[in-house]
């Protein structure tokens, strides 16, 4: 009883700590600021309950829909927009640019198609560059940044909980393999498949050496990187530290603060310690519960009957290979920080009781389908996987200048295809304005599919778009 | 007269700004950045050893890791003093606690022992590290094999280990060369007359014969000595051909100095003078620690001493051909001159020097052994060692007492290992006349709690034939803008060495690539790698090898 007393004063507490940190409280109504008041990391522990997870929620979408100012830390002159603290000789001329950014004021100002928290169309297209070669002049010329499309956040947090599961399979085998190795003396090849997904073979040595040759679509270390077109950004909290970088000005006191970088104005823009490490944990909990993209169910019966159709074809030409009509996963519950960030962005072991978000808490994630093992069925329509997306005759996807964070230019992660009906246009750059487009434009590995496609008749490839044009982020269901 | 209080007061208030404050006034600069937390567990890791002796032993008091058996893991191998040396085998499991095992070598007992100092490296080229042995009396070199099994074999090797007191050693396989140069370095002849004073003997360069198999039967004298107590072949001006640097000590030296010889294949060993630039210095030259600690591409060095330790870099008068240095120490705040906790206030004793990255931030931190002498009353009884942590400033910041390594020891050689595999330096330091300290790094010290500290890359290179580990090598390992330079070295520090993975802190990337100038200067392709991880880097190898510790 007393325990139970306990319990309920510190859940009482805990609320009450999260709501009494307002980032817009005691503000008065003709403020420029976003942020006043820094969200307090150590509120945010262990698993929340719904009424926690809502106030930590509602101060996240506060983050993500303030448009930023000077009053809150926007700006780098001395930064530039690389992922590691890398700083700049001199201030830019303007301070903000399309290409090296600073890009947007907001995170919704791309992110709000066709709600908050949605995609964006070719106008928010994002350039892409390490940022760390010729700093002052790649922010002039785009031929040192790839361009891409602003994804939707939708379903974000199941995403990266398929992706750990993914990434912790991937790893077990790879244990596994070395194990036997030591122990019997021999060469073990292993499968590494997670989820049902190939990722090619390992071939662990007796000494513990592991040939990687054979690895496919994951980074040599095994860590599914489920974000950016490329997949290659391990979380929703490294990508939210890095895009409040890049995009806003905004650094991270847990990537940028005085730790890694010796100063806590990294930046040079006179303010310290702009965005909390309770900021990034607020951002990340109000992307991490965005429901799920549903399908819709037409009312127009010529539509119902051609999107069954498409449904069967997208299934028989082979796109169901890369696109897999659903993942399943184990647990619902979104550790914050999560396992498999590395230094730079919060990491589990950096705090002593982490966050649990529990999605089950949400009815769209208890409405998930489920399998027999009582996995839910997480219906994604990708594999978290990268591909070969080009080839000589079918270029048009291999038409980025760089590589990125060691993946080539012609490789991509799957897009997932949940909520494509209301993302458009298509294709990394956005610039592709159709799905028929974009699905014309795959080459290397979805050539096999895109061919069957193009021999498909017209009213089959019909049939297939009307059943993607299903795949939708219905404002309605998303809303709470 | 209000306006008068005002102008005194104003005047007061700029004076006060304007003169600063003594030095000796200011508190000492805290680091900004992680500090490792470093767990003393030497005893309860099975490591029980000291390093004992009268005066002979006063200096050494060092030791080697290597892996003797195959596993990765870097045993150890510690000089005792008067007493025996011991051999411990690593079987720490990865991340876990530091466990060892005292291994019995089946040697005679007498070489064990009168040994003050090892490096490890593979002589002969079979693909076993030797130990060469820095003793009072006859040098010995103990030929690896399976199994972390030794023999002796200077027969074999032609060496004659003479009967100097040996108390510095390097390597370096020359131009052309299967088998390595050995540089021997030696304290004071005590047979001479006035001995100790001004009796230093002189140092020993032992090239190798030409032949099938290695032959240092015709060693030839580096002349004058000047009571060497650390060497190290470096290549000071990245000309590719390393020179010999001695760090010598004053105590016992008439005339001398500290040292650099310029060793060009096939020519007698020459010394840099005046004329070459060098500059006449003279200090209680204990140890060498190389490092480019402000990523120019040239290294600068940390000289140990009695009082301030030297950190030199090279001069703005310096050329290719002209070794001037310049000594930043004092600015970058690492003159480490006295205890920095404990309330003794007399100069320190510096012993071992070694820069290494303890936090994985991606700057250098500095370590550094003290310890007194034995009694000397005129420098600090009470002595702490030093963990210097470079800063983003590119000075550095004391750490040593809140890492928890501000023993009252007697601190001589060291370690640095990441003995547990878990991407974390840790820290063996050989004590005399006291049990040797082991620190195991928990990670960054946060309250009483240890939290993970930066990304890391543990490389290891690889080369057929001849000079297997590659020493030599220079590494260089990029992450966005910052370069980070390693070189391959047997030698240096003050008796001790360690060989194995390279170990390289990354910060926040989590990536990196690595270029690899191989030691006849032929340059690696780039490899790619993920941070985290150790790596394996063969010559001409397509890719880079990823291995996993046993778990």
């Amino acid at each position: 009883m007393k325990a139970r007393c306990c319990s309920r004063a510190s859940l009482a507490a805990l609320i009450a700590a999260i709501l009494a940190s307002p980032v817009l409280a005691v503000a008065s109504p003709w403020s420029e600021k976003v942020i006043h008041e820094h969200v307090d990391q150590s509120t945010i522990n262990g698993t929340l309950s719904l009424e926690a997870l809502e106030a930590l929620r509602s101060k996240g979408e506060i983050l993500f829909t303030g448009r930023f100012t000077e009053a809150d830390g926007v700006g780098r002159p001395f930064a530039t927009q690389a992922i590691i603290p890398t700083k700049r000789k001199r201030a830019p001329e303007s301070p903000f640019f399309r290409t090296a950014g600073m890009d947007s004021n907001a995170c919704s100002g791309c992110h709000n198609q066709p709600v908050v928290g949605g995609a964006g169309d070719f106008v928010t297209n994002v350039f892409v560059s390490e940022g760390f070669e010729s700093a002052d002049f790649d922010s002039l010329d785009p031929q040192f940044s790839n361009e891409r499309g602003s994804n939707h956040l939708f379903g974000a947090g199941l995403i990266e909980l398929l992706a750990r599961e993914m990434t912790a399979e991937l790893r077990a085998i790879r244990s596994q393999a070395a194990a036997e190795a030591r122990r019997t003396g021999e060469p073990v090849t292993a499968s590494l498949a997670a989820k049902g997904v190939d990722f090619g073979t390992i071939v662990a040595a007796p000494d513990g050496v592991i040939d990687l040759g054979g690895v496919e679509g994951v980074d040599a270390d095994l860590v599914i990187r489920p974000f950016s077109q490329k997949g290659v950004m391990t979380s929703l909290r490294q990508f939210t530290d890095n895009a409040l970088n890049h995009h806003h000005g905004m650094q991270a006191s847990e990537r940028f603060g005085e730790r890694w970088t010796g100063t806590r104005d990294h930046d040079g823009d006179g303010h310290e310690d702009e965005i909390s490490v309770g900021d990034i944990s607020a951002l990340v909990a109000w992307q991490a519960t965005l429901p799920p993209p549903t399908v819709l169910r037409p009312t127009d019966p010529a539509w119902q009957a051609a999107a069954a159709n498409g449904s069967a074809t997208f299934e028989a030409i082979g796109c169901a290979e890369c696109h897999r009509s659903s993942l399943p996963l184990a647990s619902l519950e979104f550790v914050d920080p999560g396992p498999s960030d590395m230094a730079g962005t919060l990491r589990t072991a950096e705090v002593a009781d982490p966050a649990v978000y529990d999605l089950s808490l949400y009815a769209w994630a208890r409405a998930l389908p489920r399998n027999e093992k009582g996995d839910v069925l997480v219906p994604l329509f990708g594999d978290l996987k990268r591909h070969v997306i080009a080839d000589e005759q079918v270029a048009a996807l291999g038409n980025e200048l760089l590589a990125q964070r060691f993946v080539e230019r012609n490789v991509f992660m799957t897009s997932e295809l949940w909520g494509v009906g209301s993302t458009d246009p298509y294709g990394h750059r956005n610039d592709l304005p159709t799905l028929d487009g974009v699905i014309r434009a795959h080459g290397g590995e979805g050539r096999k599919a895109r061919d069957g496609y193009i021999a498909l008749s017209d009213a089959e490839r019909d049939g297939l778009i009307a059943f993607l044009r299903t795949l939708v982020i219905d404002p309605a269901a998303v809303a709470r | 007269m209000s306006a008068r209080r005002n102008l005194l007061a104003t005047l007061l208030a700029a004076l006060a700004a304007a003169v600063p404050a003594w030095a000796e006034d200011t508190a000492p600069r805290k680091p900004v950045n992680d500090i490792p937390q470093m767990h003393e567990e030497a005893l309860a890791a099975g490591i029980d050893h000291s390093y004992t002796g009268p005066w002979e032993f006063f200096v050494g008091g060092g030791g080697a890791s290597l892996d003797c058996n195959g596993d990765r893991r870097p045993d150890v191998f510690l000089a005792g003093g008067k007493g025996a040396s011991g051999l411990y085998v690593n079987e720490s499991a990865a991340g876990g606690d530091l466990r060892f095992a005292e291994k019995s070598l089946d040697l005679d007992a007498k070489d064990l022992a009168n040994v003050l100092g090892a490096y490890a490296l593979d002589i002969d080229n079979d693909g076993h590290r030797d130990l060469v042995l820095l003793r009072l009396g006859e040098n010995i070199v103990l030929r690896g094999g399976p199994g972390c099994s030794f023999t002796k074999a200077n027969r074999q090797l032609s060496l004659e280990g003479g009967r100097a007191w040996t108390t510095a050693f390097a390597a370096t396989w020359e131009a052309g060369l299967k088998y390595p140069t050995l540089a021997f370095g030696n304290y004071v002849d005590r047979a001479a007359p006035g001995s100790p004073w001004g009796t230093c003997e002189d140092n020993v360069l032992a090239r190798p014969q030409p032949g099938d198999r290695p032959d240092y039967s015709q060693p030839s004298a580096l002349t004058p000595g000047y009571c060497a107590l650390s060497m190290l072949f470096t290549d000071w001006n990245r000309s590719g051909t390393p020179s010999l640097r001695v760090t010598n000590d004053r105590q016992y030296y008439r005339g001398g100095e500290e040292q650099l010889w310029k060793v060009e294949p096939e020519n007698p060993p020459r010394l840099y003078g005046k004329a070459d630039g060098w500059q006449h210095l003279t200090i209680w030259g204990m140890g060498i620690a190389e490092g480019d600690i402000d990523g120019d591409g040239t290294p600068e060095y940390a000289l140990t001493s009695m009082g301030d330790t030297k950190l030199q870099k090279l001069d703005d008068e310096s050329d290719e051909n002209r070794p001037v240095y310049t000594d930043v120490a004092w600015d970058k705040g690492a003159t480490a001159h006295r205890p920095y906790t404990g309330g003794d206030l007399k100069p320190s004793t510096g012993w071992h020097s070694e820069f290494a990255d303890f936090n994985n931030d991606g700057l250098l931190d500095l370590f550094i052994a003290k310890g007194n002498v034995e009694q000397m009353p005129d420098f600090a009884a009470n002595d702490p060692d030093n963990l210097l942590i470079g800063q983003w400033d590119g000075s550095f910041a004391e750490g040593g007492d809140v890492a928890g390594i501000a023993l009252p020891t007697k601190g001589r050689g060291a370690i640095v290992e990441d003995f547990n595999m878990d991407g974390m330096l840790d820290l063996l330091v050989v004590n005399r006349g006291q049990k040797a300290s082991l620190f195991r790094n928990c990670g960054a010290v946060a309250g009483d709690l240890a939290r993970p500290m930066g990304n890391f890359v543990g490389i290891e290179l690889r080369q057929k034939d001849v000079n297997r580990d590659a020493v030599g090598a220079l590494i260089y390992v990029k992450s966005g803008t910052q370069t980070y330079v390693r070189s391959v070295q047997v030698g240096g520090g003050h008796a001790a060495g360690h060989a194995g993975f390279v170990h390289v802190g990354v910060g926040t990337a989590e990536r990196a690539e690595i270029r690899v100038k191989w030691p006849d200067g032929e340059w690696s392709a780039p490899y790619r790698v993920f941070a985290n991880n150790f790596v394996i880097i063969g010559r001409d190898a397509p890719g880079a090898k990823y291995w996993y510790p046993a778990e």
